[in-house]
C-alpha cells in the first residue's frame, strides 16, 4: 500500500525521485525476504535439531551417559554462522560473493569445531558392527531370550527384501503401465478406475486378513511374503507413475520400430523402456526406500530373528540397551538411515519427476 | 473365422496375459483375496489359536454394546485426526508452500528439502528421535532447553500429554505432503496473473488471497480426504512412540483393531473392527477419485495395434 502511495505521490510531483523509490522498495523487500527466511529457518530447527542430536550422541556418547554440552557447543558455532550467511545471501546480489562468504563461513566453522569438541569424537559406538556380542557385554548377562543376531544378517535381510520387491515393482508396474499406456482392451476404463480407488485404498486396514493368508499359505515368517504383500500394496500407485512416463514417449518411435520389423514386445523391450529410464530409476529409488523403512508389515509379519530386518534390528536394540547406552542406539540408527538418506539426496531430481493423474504424490 | 483374425486374437490374449497379468494377479491377491477374508472373519470366533469354531454375530454385538473401550478410542481418534489434520496436514502444509515459493527457488527447496527428511527416513528412526526429544529425564532434548532456558522443572510430556505428542510427531511428516502438491499447484498458476495483479496495485496478501488461494481449491480438497484417511488408519508413529499407552489415551481406532488382533489374539473382533475401516477406505477412496484428473486419466491409448 505504501508503495501505491509513493508511486501516486511522485507521479504527481513532475521529477521523481528514483533513486530514493529503488532504496525504500529495495528495503521492503529486504524486510518481507529476511521475514520469510527467519520463518523458515525458525521452523526447521526442530526438525534439524533432533537428527543433529542423533549424530552427536552417536560419535560422542559413552557407556552410561550422554554428554549434552557437545551439542551446544556445536550449536553456539553452527547458529551464528547460519545466520551471518542468511545475511549476507539476503544482502549481496553477486553469486561469486556468496559463495566465497560461504565457504570462509564454512572453514571457520569447520576448525572451530575441531578446536572445540574434535578431541571428544570417537568411533567406539559403532562397534555393534564387528561384535555381535555387544548386548550381552553391556547387560553383563545373558538378555532374556533375545539372543542378537549380528547387524549384517539383519542389513543382508533388508538388502534383499528391498532390492527384490523393487525388482518385482519394476517389473509389473512397467509392464503393466505399457500396457495401459499403449493399448486399447475390453474393460481399460474399469481397469483403471478399479487401480485408482485401490491406489487411495488403505491397504494398512488388511494387515489382520493377509496376516492369516499368509499363515495359511505358508508364507509367514519368511522375507518372500513380505516381499510379495509390499510390492502388491504398492503397486497401484506405480502402475500409474509408469503410465505416467510412458504417456510421454512419443508413439512415432514404436511406430517407426515396428515398421522396420521389430514385434510389439521386441518395441517395448529395445526402444520404448530405454525411454523411459528416469522413470524406472525414480520408481526404484523410491520403492527401495520405502521397503528399507518398513515396519508394521515385518513387525507383524517376521518373528524369527533370523529373519530380522534393520527397522526390527534398531527396535530390539533400542528397547534392550537404551537406560544403558545411547551411544550404540545412535549408531545402529545412524548406520540404518544412512542408505535411504543417500538415496533420497542423490537421486532427489529423479523423484520429483513422478506425477499421477495430474497430482503428484 | 479366418486364420488371421484367430491368430491376431489369439496373440491380443498372450499379450494381455503377458502385460497385465502380473499385475491382475498380485492386486487379486492381496487387495480382493483379503477383503472378502476379512469379510468372512468378522463373523467368526478366531482366537489365539487361529482355529474358526462358528459362525457368528457376537463380534458385533460386542462392537456396539459391550465393548466400553472402543468408544474412547474413538474420542481419541478424532481429537488426532482432527488436530493433526487441521493444524499440520493442511494448514501448515499450506503455509510452507506459500513461504518456500517466495523465497528465492534454490532456498525454497533446501527448506522443502529439510521437510522431507522425516519422511524419507525410516519410521524406527524418526521414532526414536522422538523418544529422545520427550524423554522425561533430564537428558532428553526438550527437558534441556526447558530446565536451562526457561528455567523449569523437567516435564513428562510422553505420560502427562501423549495425545499432544503424537500430534506433533504425525504433523511433522503429514506437512511434507501437502507442502509438495500445493508447491506444484502454485507452481502452474500462469505467472502472468501475479504480474497483472501487482499492476493493479494488489499486495502481497490480497494476490495469495485473490489468486494463490483460489487456485489451489482442488488439491486442498484431495489433501484433506487424502490425509484424513491416511491419518484414519496409520498407526505406525503412535505404536512406535506411546504404543497406544500409557494405558489406552492414544489407542487410535486403527491401533485398537491392531491391538485386539496382534495384542490379545482376538483375530475375529479385530477383523471386525477393520471391517468398518475397510468401509470407510472404501468410501474416502471413492471420494478421492472425483477429484481426480479423469479426462486425462481415461483418455484412449496412444497405438491400438497389436
Amino acid at each position: 500500500m505504501a508503495a501505491n502511495h509513493a508511486i501516486a505521490a511522485s507521479a504527481l510531483q513532475a521529477r521523481p525521485d528514483w533513486r530514493a523509490l529503488a532504496r525504500s522498495s529495495w528495503r521492503r523487500r529486504f524486510t518481507g525476504q529476511s521475514t520469510l527466511l527467519a520463518f523458515l529457518l525458525a521452523v526447521s530447527v526442530p526438525i534439524l535439531l533432533p537428527y543433529f542430536w542423533m549424530v552427536v550422541i552417536a560419535f560422542t556418547a559413552r557407556t552410561g551417559g550422554v554428554p549434552s554440552d557437545v551439542l551446544w557447543t556445536a550449536c553456539a558455532v553452527i547458529a551464528p554462522a547460519v545466520i551471518v550467511y542468511s545475511v549476507v545471501h539476503m544482502s549481496v546480489a553477486s553469486p561469486r560473493l556468496r559463495l566465497v562468504t560461504g565457504l570462509i563461513l564454512l572453514a571457520i566453522v569447520g576448525s572451530l569445531l575441531v578446536a572445540l569438541i574434535g578431541g571428544r569424537l570417537h568411533v567406539d559406538n559403532f562397534r555393534f558392527l564387528w561384535r555381535a556380542d555387544f548386548v550381552e557385554e553391556l547387560r553383563s548377562k545373558a538378555t532374556t531370550g533375545a539372543q542378537f543376531p549380528s547387524v549384517w544378517n539383519a542389513f543382508f535381510n533388508s538388502l534383499l527384501l528391498a532390492v527384490f520387491q523393487t525388482a518385482i515393482i519394476l517389473t509389473v508396474a512397467s509392464l503393466a503401465g505399457y500396457y495401459i499406456s499403449r493399448f486399447a482392451f475390453r474393460g481399460r476404463n474399469v481397469f483403471l478406475q478399479g487401480l485408482l480407488v485401490l491406489h487411495a485404498f488403505p491397504a494398512m486396514t488388511l494387515i489382520i486378513p493377509i496376516f492369516l493368508m499368509l499363515h495359511w499359505i505358508g508364507l509367514l515368517d519368511t522375507l518372500l511374503g513380505v516381499m510379495l504383500v509390499l510390492a502388491a500394496i504398492e503397486l497401484p500407485f506405480y502402475v500409474f507413475v509408469m503410465k505416467g512416463f510412458f504417456d510421454g514417449v512419443p508413439w512415432d518411435i514404436e511406430m517407426s520400430a515396428m515398421t522396420d520389423g521389430a514385434s510389439r514386445r521386441q518395441a517395448f523391450r529395445l526402444v520404448v523402456l530405454p525411454q523411459v529410464r528416469f522413470g524406472l530409476i525414480a520408481v526404484a529409488v523410491f520403492a527401495f526406500i520405502r521397503a528399507w523403512e518398513e515396519y508394521i508389515f515385518v513387525r507383524t509379519f517376521l518373528i524369527e530373528n533370523s529373519n530380522w530386518v534393520m527397522s526390527l534390528y534398531l527396535f530390539w536394540v533400542a528397547d534392550d540397551v537404551m537406560g544403558v547406552d545411547y551411544g550404540i542406539v545412535a549408531a545402529v540408527a545412524v548406520f540404518y538411515v544412512l542408505p535411504s538418506l543417500l538415496l533420497y539426496v542423490f537421486c532427489q531430481k529423479y523423484l520429483t519427476q513422478m506425477t499421477i493423474g495430474g497430482i503428484k504424490g | 473365422m479366418p486364420d488371421f483374425a484367430r491368430a491376431q486374437l489369439r496373440r491380443q490374449w498372450i499379450n494381455f496375459g503377458l502385460f497385465l497379468g502380473p499385475a491382475l494377479v498380485l492386486l487379486f491377491v492381496f487387495f480382493v483375496v483379503p477383503v472378502v477374508i476379512d469379510l468372512v472373519l468378522a463373523f467368526t470366533d478366531m482366537g489365539r489359536t487361529l482355529a474358526v469354531g462358528k459362525l457368528t454375530l457376537e463380534n458385533f454385538e460386542r462392537m456396539f454394546t459391550r465393548d466400553t473401550r472402543l468408544l474412547g478410542a474413538l474420542g481419541v481418534t478424532f481429537v488426532f485426526v482432527l488436530a493433526t489434520l487441521g493444524i499440520f496436514n493442511v494448514t501448515f502444509a499450506l503455509l510452507l508452500a506459500l513461504v518456500t515459493t517466495a523465497v528465492p527457488q534454490r532456498l525454497g527447496a533446501f527448506f522443502r528439502a529439510v521437510w522431507l527428511l522425516p519422511r524419507m527416513s525410516p519410521s524406527v528412526v524418526y521414532a526414536l528421535l522422538w523418544l529422545w526429544v520427550v524423554d522425561p529425564n533430564e537428558g532428553g532434548l526438550l527437558n534441556q532447553i526447558v530446565i536451562h532456558v526457561f528455567g523449569m522443572p523437567p516435564i513428562d510430556l510422553r505420560n502427562n500429554h501423549p495425545l499432544l505428542v503424537i500430534i506433533l510427531a504425525n504433523g511433522f511428516i503429514g506437512a511434507s505432503l501437502g507442502m509438495l502438491i500445493f508447491t506444484s499447484a502454485i507452481r502452474s498458476i500462469p505467472e502472468h496473473l501475479f504480474h497483472a495483479a501487482r499492476v493493479d496495485g494488489a499486495g502481497s496478501l490480497a494476490i495469495v488471497r485473490n489468486i494463490t488461494l483460489p487456485a489451489l481449491r482442488w488439491p486442498i480438497s484431495y489433501m484433506t480426504i487424502h490425509q484424513t484417511l491416511s491419518l484414519l488408519v496409520s498407526f505406525e508413529y503412535i505404536l512406535l512412540i506411546t504404543g497406544g499407552g500409557p494405558f489406552y489415551d492414544t489407542t487410535v481406532f486403527s491401533l485398537y483393531a491392531y491391538r485386539r488382533a496382534f495384542e490379545s489374539g482376538e483375530y475375529a473382533y479385530g477383523a471386525a473392527l477393520s471391517l468398518i475401516l475397510v468401509v470407510i477406505g472404501t468410501v474416502a477412496a471413492l471420494a478421492l477419485w472425483r477429484l481426480m484428473d479423469m479426462r486425462q486419466l481415461l483418455q484412449p491409448p496412444r497405438i491400438e495395434v497389436h
